[in-house]
């Protein structure tokens, strides 16, 4: 090939590399901006602080917000642990038993399970064989267990990353196993294990379908107060908007999507922050 | 051929060790013994086995699925290797310095006060840390940002607090795997000359690949070559009379 037609070749794929890029993000910008224009009528104090209603103006999103506050809350403090603690288990002490293996497989596949078997995992387990009813915590441990392989699978990968000399060092000084891993592998390996928080928050949040089958009510007038009470989501609300035959609903949904996409982006704001934190102080 | 050497005179001894990486035997037969407050330097070319044997003398060879040992290994009249040996002691009382510097993420304190922390030291940390650094000839540039975290420091002066945070532990002996293959001349004297101050208080042994760095710092040298023990005597003689055919040729640079 002569070298002109290699810089050819070179520069097309780049231009078809951008412009694969920028096709994407012009139609998530599409839609994004659709849903301003549609949704921003609808975005102020009133709707936030007000409870739903049949009457479109006077409807809004604030028992869906403190529900799906509560559900992050309740995934979050039984995935982390749960997940942390699997990955440090087949990564640190699994070794290559059969066992191990059989549990890694396993972690994979159940990423890529479709959302309503959890849903219909969580009805069976959660609320009804351990009885705690169409609740915040039979919603927030289906959401978990959904997010768990995810948790699991980038917990493993950021241990993994961590260089070999780190432990050495530690274990060279006389330091136990789990002194090695809590004191040094867990702290080195945060930014990675942050960034999985990221994803399943952003995954959960959104998640309509389970929560649907284990018994989010669409109609819920008053925040939770603990976690056997029924609750409301925003993708739920959201969902039951846009089932609606009244139009005006439809804008409704609109709005109660950018609410959903703002609490998203502050919850994951939060991990993003620690994880820069971590990051910047790791390069020095 | 070996210098005869008293046999019970070593902090450490082995007696016809051999250690395998699976089938593969690196380190063959090999009976050596390093003394109480002596650098000792371990030279050859790569592969010739140095680093499996101080790797072995605080197992850390223990991370490797496939190693094994067969022979004897004695810290203080005590085998290592037997079964009721607590090798988080063992390691506690046998530091060790790796080929590149290695301090934890953290600050230049906390790499210092961690080591005796886990151990339950509790009083006295800010003088622990102020005498181990000015033992590896850091303090000075370092007294002003203890906080800051080690990895911003130069290479050199992380190596430097490595061996601080090694001298922290207050060990009986420091085994050093080649430091200063991965420093800039300026950096390696610096490290030399403070060998030189450590051998005052502590047993040293150094595995290297510089000769010339082996001629400088160390009492003894040992050379090896395909997992044998050649040669094993004092610095001077083995470098100026070399009683084997195989070290005047290794230190006359006519292989390696």
């Amino acid at each position: 090939m002569s070298l002109r037609r290699r810089r050819l070749t070179e520069k097309c794929f780049k231009i078809a590399t951008a412009l694969i890029t920028w096709s994407s993000i012009a139609i998530l910008g599409v839609l994004v901006f659709q849903i301003l224009k549609e949704g921003m009528q609808w975005v102020d104090w009133q709707f936030i602080t007000s409870l739903p209603s049949r009457k479109a103006e006077k409807a809004g999103i604030y028992t869906a917000i403190w529900g799906s506050f509560y559900l992050m809350i309740t995934t979050m403090l039984f995935a982390l642990p749960t997940g942390i603690g699997a990955a440090i288990f087949l990564e640190e002490y699994g070794g290559k038993s059969r066992l191990s293996r059989f549990i890694d497989v396993n972690v994979a596949n159940l990423a890529g399970v479709p959302s309503i078997v959890y849903g219909l995992l969580g009805l069976a387990v959660f609320v009804n064989l351990f009885g705690f009813g169409r609740s915040v915590i039979s919603g927030g441990l289906t959401l978990g267990l959904l997010v768990l392989p995810v948790i699991i699978i980038t917990t493993r990968g950021a241990i993994r990353s961590v260089p070999k000399s780190i432990p050495q060092a530690a274990y060279a000084l006389g330091a136990k196993k789990w002194q090695v891993i809590f004191f040094h592998t867990l702290p080195y390996a945060l930014p990675g294990i942050l960034t999985g928080v990221i994803l399943s928050v952003s995954r959960a949040i959104g998640e309509t379908a389970p929560l649907i089958i284990v018994g989010a009510a669409a109609y819920v007038a008053f925040v939770p107060e603990s976690l056997l009470d029924e609750f409301t989501a925003l993708p739920i609300q959201i969902f039951n908007w846009t089932s609606r035959p009244q139009e005006v609903f439809h804008s409704l949904s609109a709005g109660g999507i950018i609410i959903l996409l703002s609490v998203m982006l502050t919850m994951n704001s939060v991990a993003i922050f620690f994880r820069h934190k971590t990051q910047r102080s790791r390069n020095g | 051929m070996v210098d005869s050497i008293d046999s019970n005179d070593g902090i450490f001894r082995t007696q016809n060790l051999n250690l395998y990486y699976g089938e593969n035997r690196a380190v063959k037969d090999v009976s050596i013994s390093f003394k109480k407050k002596e650098v000792t330097a371990i030279i050859g070319p790569s592969g010739c086995g140095k680093s499996t044997l101080l790797r072995t003398l605080n197992r850390m060879n223990d991370f490797i699925d496939i190693f094994s040992t067969k022979g004897e290994i004695f810290f203080q009249g005590e085998d290592i290797y037997r079964s009721s040996q607590d090798v988080a002691d063992l390691r506690k009382r046998v530091g060790m310095v790796f080929q590149r510097p290695n301090p934890f993420l953290k600050s230049i304190y906390k790499n210092i006060v961690w080591g005796p922390q886990i151990h339950g030291t509790k009083k006295d940390l800010d003088e622990l840390v102020e005498s181990s650094l000015r033992k590896a000839g850091l303090w000075d540039e370092v007294k002003d940002r203890l906080n800051d975290l080690a990895t911003n420091l130069s290479g050199g002066q992380q190596q430097r607090l490595c061996i601080a945070r090694t001298i922290a532990m207050k060990p009986e002996v420091i085994l050093m795997d080649e430091p200063c293959s991965a420093l800039d001349p300026r950096s390696t004297a610096r490290i030399e000359d403070l060998i030189g101050e450590l051998r005052k208080d502590y047993t040293i042994v150094i595995v290297t690949h510089n000769m010339q760095q082996a001629a400088r710092i160390s009492d003894k040298t040992a050379f090896f070559y395909e997992g044998e023990l050649v040669e094993f005597g004092d610095t001077k003689s083995l470098f100026t009379k070399p009683k084997e055919k195989r070290t005047e040729d290794y230190i006359t640079g006519r292989f390696g």
